[in-house]
């Protein structure tokens, strides 16, 4: 029976065949450099810093709309904290969170009462933040200094980032494994009229979603803030928008909602990174592991789009 | 008919799947010139099998089929079954609604009428005006399929079907035969008429097996009709000699008695209390004035032909429409013409439709369809937590109550058979238990035998004093069902008439 399940696993998340695939293939091509203390850690790395921008957004996506905001609330959380540290000290972190839960529910009152679509609303958005932080950092990047201690090394070769993001993982797969909302959230995603006409107030719930996305997205970056060098960038990096989405994607939640959510983004993080990083140590060009990364997001949403029920693996 | 040969006739035709499930058990039946045959049975009996064996898609196992008394083998394709003059009219998807009539007709015959400048379109156009008026289809060659009525996009379709055969025989003489695969499913009884009509008027050029699970349709319809039950051949009535009832036909479809049978002793339920109250309620377009009273354990129907206003009465009272003028009372609450759906739930209303992918989540499993309107009875009292033993257990009883279908609970309902889907529709509400219960069309589309089992439903529905309104397209829906019954007609209420009454006007 328990062979039985393993399969069905197999079945419904072929992402996972493809990881171990990966690790497989490029263990053998690099025997004394992939599976090493410091590579792993690396491909860690770069799985905690995918897995907290594209967490709360896949909650969004099983919902079948698109958020596409987090890079916006990194940036701007940033050079706010940068602007108040010096008043309000250490709680100045604060603004991540709030930043975020408040852009949520902007974007989810706009968008489900608006009946604007969620994709340009929020890519404008993010264009937005992007102008307010170049104006409030005065168009130079900032370092803020103080919190240092968030990924200050604990255990040998595992991130203190990833330890942090421990429990904001396992709450955003609880919230859509086992509550009402990631029930309802899946309903909105899979049939709206349906969801509807079963007396779940779809609007609300919508709200909710993105009020949720940020607020997870906001949570994270207190960590990815200080993960990825505790500087504020002024300048949008294209690949930090993209890469979430693709994790999303290839983890298996279809953009068109209903299946997937973030116990499948964890798993497509993780492939990503280990896919990025097999790449990266080959030493290809830089730009043709971007042209491969793109390729990877259009074949992950082929996949999707055809349906895993297909594929039966015995 | 007898002494004649029949066009087509297969003999001991067996079918094993997997090598366990006995979809066919030597059945045989024969279709002779100029007649349209009847193949009925509940779904899983056998009868699309039969019909994809006849059209080429699955190869018999055993058995030996005739053509104008020749024996031959069975056809290996649809394509050489076309060329033997056989073709199925599928269900549903079988029209390209963005291409022009012209095109559709001619589809996948284009090689003929390539010119030096593209496709011959006059040509196509010509030769399509030819057949349609050979089969008396009233439509232009210029509109959009899915411009037409549902009906006429069906006559379309037979109309192609022959046309296939003609090109595929390439001017040997055949007869034509066509498969008919439930054409009725989606038309609206008008519109079922309007099709019959059509066909009987093309029965000299073509001979049809017409499949169906419908069985006034049938009686009316077809001259001979065989039964199938559980792959085997049970009766095979022919209506011009046999005398064969209604019950009769039923009977040998699900093999015991039915339901109008044992219920309509049944005595009523209706309790004095009102649970809802509509005063002059006015939705400017769709209907005007309605003015009626629901009590506790009764089933109001809402009588009337397509555009009666009807539908939009009872998706106005479910809160997804909203309604312009009156007085709307929900167990003596007056409520707010605009208020949506959940609102609705929590005063006690709840709304089920038979349309097939309206309310269900079919990538979900049975379990969790049933959950999502019962999760106060799933989550834990102080712990924002859905308790997945519950939820089983939950799913257990219902689909042993209602005699659903499927491997287990956790079954995703994309994979069960439209009678089964349905039923973990209106299983939901069963263990809900609203006030009010909103139906539209609640058995649509499904076989008997289902059929027969969600009226059990609603009539303990009824008896647990749950008051419920249809709307319907078949009348003895409602003559089974109903207490009262509003018959509308262009968006008002015409008259209001007792059980008896309309079942006797029913008969009529």
């Amino acid at each position: 029976m328990n062979s039985r399940r393993f399969l069905v696993f197999l079945g419904s998340n072929p992402v996972f065949l493809v990881l171990v695939g990966l690790v497989v293939l490029f263990s053998f091509l690099y025997p004394h450099r992939f599976l090493t203390g410091l590579n792993l850690t690396t491909i860690l790395k770069q799985f905690v810093t995918l897995t907290l921008f594209a967490l709360g957004p896949s909650m969004v996506v099983v919902m079948g709309s698109l958020d596409l905001s987090y890079v916006g609330i990194w940036m701007l959380g940033g050079i706010l904290v940068w602007l108040l540290t010096p008043s309000l000290g250490f709680w100045s972190i604060c603004i991540f969170p709030l930043l975020g839960l408040g852009t949520g529910l902007f974007i989810g009152v706009v968008h489900a009462k608006g009946k604007m679509p969620s994709f340009i609303l929020t890519l404008c958005l993010l264009v937005v933040y992007w102008g307010l932080t170049a104006i409030l950092s005065g168009g130079y990047s900032r370092v803020v200094r103080g919190y240092e201690f968030i990924t200050a090394p604990l255990i040998p070769y595992v991130p203190t980032a990833f330890l942090w993001s421990l429990p904001l993982i396992v709450s955003a797969v609880y919230l859509m494994e086992r509550t009402r909302i990631g029930l309802y959230l899946y309903a909105i995603g899979s049939n709206e009229e349906g969801a509807q006409l079963a007396g779940i107030p779809v609007t609300k719930y919508k709200i909710i979603a993105f009020a949720l996305s940020g607020l997870f997205t906001g949570l994270g970056t207190i960590i990815l803030f200080q993960h990825l060098g505790g500087s504020v960038p002024v300048e949008l990096n294209l690949k930090n928008v993209v890469w979430p989405l693709v994790a999303i994607v290839l983890g298996g939640t279809p953009l068109v909602g209903g299946s997937g959510g973030p116990q499948r983004t964890l798993l497509g993080a993780l492939t990503f990174s280990v896919f990025y990083r097999g790449l990266y140590l080959s030493l290809l060009h830089p730009e043709i592991l971007q042209l491969l990364v793109g390729v990877l997001l259009i074949v992950s949403i082929i996949v999707g789009a055809r349906g895993i029920k297909g594929v039966e693996i015995t | 008919m007898k002494g004649m040969t029949p066009i087509l006739e297969v003999r001991d035709v067996s079918k094993t799947f997997d090598s366990v499930v006995q979809a066919l058990d030597n059945v045989s039946i024969a279709v002779y010139r100029g007649e349209v045959v009847g193949v009925v049975g509940e779904n899983g009996a056998g009868k699309s099998t039969l019909m994809k064996i006849l059209a080429g898609v699955y190869a018999p196992d055993r058995g030996t089929l005739f053509l104008n008394g020749k024996k031959v083998s069975f056809p290996r394709n649809p394509k050489e079954a076309a060329r033997r003059g056989i073709s199925i009219v599928y269900q549903e998807r079988g029209v390209i609604p963005h291409l022009r009539v012209y095109q559709f007709l001619f589809l996948g015959h284009e090689e003929r009428y390539r010119g030096p400048f593209g496709l011959r379109k006059a040509d196509m156009r010509k030769e399509a005006r030819a057949i349609l008026d050979e089969f008396h289809v009233a439509c232009d060659t210029e509109s959009f399929m899915y411009e037409l009525p549902l009906a006429t996009q069906k006559m379309v379709e037979i109309a192609r079907a022959v046309l296939g055969i003609r090109l595929e025989s390439r001017g040997e003489e055949v007869t034509p035969v066509i498969i008919l695969d439930e054409p009725t499913a989606p038309l609206t009884l008008e519109e079922r008429k309007e099709l019959f009509a059509s066909i009987l008027r093309m029965k000299e050029r073509a001979s049809f097996i017409f499949v169906s699970h419908i069985i006034p349709e049938i009686m009316e319809f077809v001259n001979r009709v065989y039964v199938l039950r559980d792959g085997k051949l049970v009766a095979h009535y022919d209506f011009s000699k046999d005398t064969v009832t209604e019950e009769d036909l039923f009977r040998a479809i699900v093999g015991r008695e039915s339901l109008a049978h044992i219920l309509s002793e049944e005595e009523s339920s209706v309790a004095p209390e009102v649970v809802l109250q509509a005063e002059g309620l006015t939705k400017n377009g769709a209907y005007y004035d309605v003015s009626f009273v629901l009590h506790r354990g009764e089933c109001l129907g809402l009588f009337g032909p397509a555009g009666s206003g009807k539908s939009e009465i009872i998706r106005t009272l479910a809160g997804i429409l909203e309604f312009d003028k009156g007085k709307l009372r929900v167990k003596g609450r007056d409520v707010s013409p605009d208020e949506p759906p959940y609102i609705r739930l929590a005063r006690g209303v709840g709304y089920c439709s038979g349309e097939s992918g309206k309310e269900l989540f079919f990538h979900w499993s049975i379990a969790k369809n049933i959950s999502v309107v019962n999760l106060e009875k799933v989550l834990h009292r102080h712990f924002p937590v859905i308790r997945f033993k519950r939820e089983e257990e939950m799913a257990k009883t219902i689909v042993e109550k209602l005699g659903i279908k499927a491997p287990s609970v956790h079954t995703d309902c994309y994979s069960l058979s439209g009678g089964n889907k349905q039923k973990v529709s209106i299983g939901k509400w069963l263990e809900r238990s609203p006030d009010i219960l909103l139906l539209e069309d609640p058995t649509i589309g499904i076989d008997v035998g289902a059929r027969e089992d969600i009226y059990g439903v609603l009539f303990e529905m009824k008896r647990r004093g749950i008051a419920l309104i249809l709307v319907s397209d078949d009348p003895k829906e409602y003559a089974l069902l109903c207490d009262r019954i509003l018959v509308m007609r262009k968006g008002r209420v015409e008259r209001v008439m007792k059980a008896k009454e309309f079942q006797e006007m029913a008969v009529v």
